[in-house]
């Protein structure tokens, strides 16, 4: 008998492998939420980023000079707008001390470089190098000066992880800027969606997408991108919404990372939303 | 066999490390090729399909690890990888570039499985799009994927 299974284990032992090492990846898989996973995959990532840091610096060398002429070109169109987005801002503040309006709280921007990116349309993450030394923390958007990028999921203490508009774990909610139509934005694998919004909805082709004041994991108003199309579901009552995102997340080099102080019970009740 | 590990493990830590950070710079339309899952069939057909498919259990593991991504997906897809590429094990390790279009089209296999089922593996939160799954993220990457081993098997047989 037991020379039997010997030979029947020694015939079947690469399937036996197989099959052991798929079921451990499988059993791995609904872990990624626990504690002690996380703490671990944390740790991984902190630790290699220091790898990756240097090997991307390396890339930088094969950055065009091009691309900082286009660099220093929109630098000076921002230039521009910023002096006209003062002025407004100026006048918007007269105006609100004559309604009586309370000051809003201004967000500070904390400048980083992508170190590692998981190139995925499934699982795109990037590693950044700014982490808890920075006070960066889980939660906070990340974007470059055409919009969002994603949204910090994970800190270390000069690292951080973040999930970017090309993962499937990614939600967030959004609204339509002109007709103040809100939807929880997710990424489906090929594309930016608004879903369920009643096909009734004012929405037209190139209407801006901004993230919503219903969030408060991200603040309102930073742009997310543009309706290029929408699309009715069999029933025809409810329609998805395809959005292209404004920042090309499979170029971006540079980002920033919005500081944004929120309240730690809005937290708790928000971030059920950013699903890990 | 000491050596043996460590050389390869030095092998796979620079290979996740430009997977993540120089391979996106030729990235063709968001596809870019996996340079690990290269190494990964090289090492089963040079070492056989057990070896294979626990070398790319251990690959797929440290990837997730170090990608951030989730933690068994990679692990999973590399390990399929590595015991698919096992089949074609040769015991003379010139005969594995031997004949280029073979083992070109040993990594598409390979790297059409793997990108698969990481793709799949990571998109259980959402309703995916079949033709999506098995286009975008499957034929395209291994597509170039097997492309860059094709190149990399002519420059082997050149020296």
């Amino acid at each position: 008998m037991e020379l039997f299974l010997r030979k029947l284990f020694n015939k079947l032992k690469e399937y036996i492998v197989l099959a052991v090492l798929l079921l451990i990846s499988l059993i791995l898989l609904p872990q990624n939420k626990n504690t002690e996973v996380k703490k671990i995959k944390s740790y991984a990532f902190a630790t290699f980023a220091i790898l990756t840091n240097a090997s991307s610096s390396i890339g930088d060398i094969f950055k065009s000079s091009d691309e900082l002429e286009e660099q220093r070109k929109r630098n000076a169109e921002l230039m521009l707008k910023l002096n006209r987005v003062r002025e407004y801002a100026l006048e918007n503040k007269k105006l609100k001390e004559l309604l009586g309006y309370k000051e809003e709280v201004s967000s500070k921007l904390f400048p980083s470089t992508i170190v590692a990116k998981n190139f995925s349309n499934i699982q795109g993450n990037y590693i950044i190098n700014a982490g808890i030394s920075d006070s960066v923390y889980k939660s906070m958007p990340v974007i470059t000066n055409d919009g969002l990028v994603g949204i910090v999921t994970d800190t270390e203490e000069n690292f951080s992880l973040v999930r970017t508009l090309h993962n499937t774990s990614f939600r967030i909610s959004g609204t339509i800027q002109r007709s103040n139509i809100d939807g929880i934005i997710f990424w489906d694998g090929q594309n930016l969606v608004m879903h369920n919004i009643p096909t009734t909805a004012d929405i037209d082709k190139g209407d801006r997408v901004v993230t919503s004041v219903l969030s408060s994991i991200l603040p309102p108003s930073i742009p997310v991108g543009l309706v290029v199309k929408k699309e009715s579901n069999i029933s025809g009552i409810l329609s998805n919404v395809i959005i292209r995102p404004f920042v090309d997340v499979l170029t971006v080099k540079n980002i920033f990372v919005l500081q944004e102080v929120k309240s730690k019970q809005i937290d708790s009740l928000e971030l059920n939303l950013l699903k890990d | 066999m000491l050596q043996h590990i460590i050389k390869s493990g030095i092998i796979v830590l620079i290979l996740i490390a430009l997977q993540l950070t120089l391979i996106p710079l030729v990235s063709i339309k968001g596809i870019i090729p996996d340079l690990v899952v290269i190494y990964v069939v090289i090492y089963a057909m040079r070492n056989g399909q057990l070896k294979g498919t626990f070398f790319g259990f251990v690959v797929g593991f440290l990837f997730d690890l170090f990608s951030g991504g989730l933690l068994g997906s990679a692990m999973f897809a590399k390990t399929l990888a590595g015991f698919v590429a096992g089949y074609f094990h040769k015991d003379d390790e010139e005969d594995i570039f031997s004949n280029s279009l073979l083992f070109a089209s040993i990594i598409f296999i390979s790297s059409l499985i793997d990108s698969f089922f990481y793709a799949f593996l990571g998109s259980a939160e959402v309703e995916i799009n079949i033709l999506s799954l098995i286009f975008t993220n499957g034929i395209f990457p291994a597509a170039f994927t097997s492309l860059i081993g094709l190149a990399y098997s002519l420059l082997v047989r050149k020296k």
